[in-house]
């Protein structure tokens, strides 16, 4: 039993890791900042969800699991408020947006730069 | 005589689990601190929105692991997106900005919709005014992962609107 969970734990934190570095690759190959956020936000997700599952796996029913639920809790309140504080700081200051498509250009002012 | 009661049952608790070190009593003394604190925060923050939060309902608790369910294979699902695009030999993106409505009655439903937007690898909300999003996402696909609706559905499920 012991083995098998090692296991899933050890599959767990390498996919997890995986996800960490495909997000780091992607903040490279992306061309602008917008692009970016969107790889960052794969290491915040998949790459910390799955490590953190991982070692929930090792926890097992304790306060240290519990602990870990709760660092999760706070990851995915925390990240998408820091993204969010970005990009629309990014946008405000009309940073400008490479877009194919557009809603209604203009009608919120600083979109149309 | 009330307050006595208290005293009395302050002094059983102590005698029997009570902090007994300067260790105990400083870990006791913080948490109290803490605990206050972060509760003023919160009373601050219900005031500042304008009106209760209902998720902190039981029915909600109830209905939240099926919610968390629809958002981790949401979350999967769009991550896998965003790795085949990151890692495909030529990066192709075709970007866009969206207007997406936001069906939820309250604030903190909103909050939670534009949030679940944002993690979700592949969009990204840029502002919320007037019960819409802006949504900034990285291709079609990544598109219409919103626009479908089913997310916003999820959200409001959780809040105890509709269905």
């Amino acid at each position: 039993m012991n083995g098998v969970l090692d296991i899933a734990t050890a599959v767990l934190l390498v996919a997890g890791g995986l996800f960490c570095v495909v997000g780091g690759i992607g903040l490279h190959r992306f061309s602008e900042f917008y692009q970016r956020t969107h790889a960052a936000s794969v290491t915040d997700t998949a790459g910390a969800g799955l490590m953190l599952l991982g070692l929930m796996l090792q926890g097992g029913l304790s306060m240290v699991t519990v602990k870990l639920v709760l660092v999760l809790a706070f990851l995915l309140f925390s990240s998408p408020a820091i993204a969010h504080a970005l990009v629309k700081a990014a946008h405000g200051h009309g940073l400008a947006l490479e877009l194919e498509i557009e809603d209604e250009p203009g009608r919120d002012g600083d979109a149309a730069g | 005589m009330r307050l006595g009661v208290f005293a009395l049952l302050a002094a059983v608790w102590l005698a029997l689990s009570g902090p007994y070190t300067l260790h105990e009593w400083l870990i006791f003394a913080f948490g109290i601190v803490s605990v206050a604190f972060v509760w003023r925060l919160y009373l601050a923050l219900e005031r500042a929105a304008g009106g209760g939060f209902e998720f902190f309902r039981a029915s909600a608790w109830l209905r939240l692991p099926r919610f968390l369910v629809a958002f981790a294979v949401k979350v999967a699902a769009a991550n896998l997106h965003v790795t085949k695009l990151i890692l495909s030999p030529r990066i192709e993106l075709h970007p866009r900005l969206r207007r997406v409505p936001a069906s939820q009655k309250t604030s903190f439903g909103q909050v939670l919709y534009a949030n679940f937007i944002t993690l979700t690898p592949g969009t990204i909300t840029l502002d919320l005014r007037d019960d819409e999003l802006l949504v900034y996402a990285l291709d079609a696909e990544s598109e219409a992962d919103v626009m479908d609706g089913s997310m916003d559905r999820d959200v409001l499920r959780i809040e105890g609107g509709s269905d």
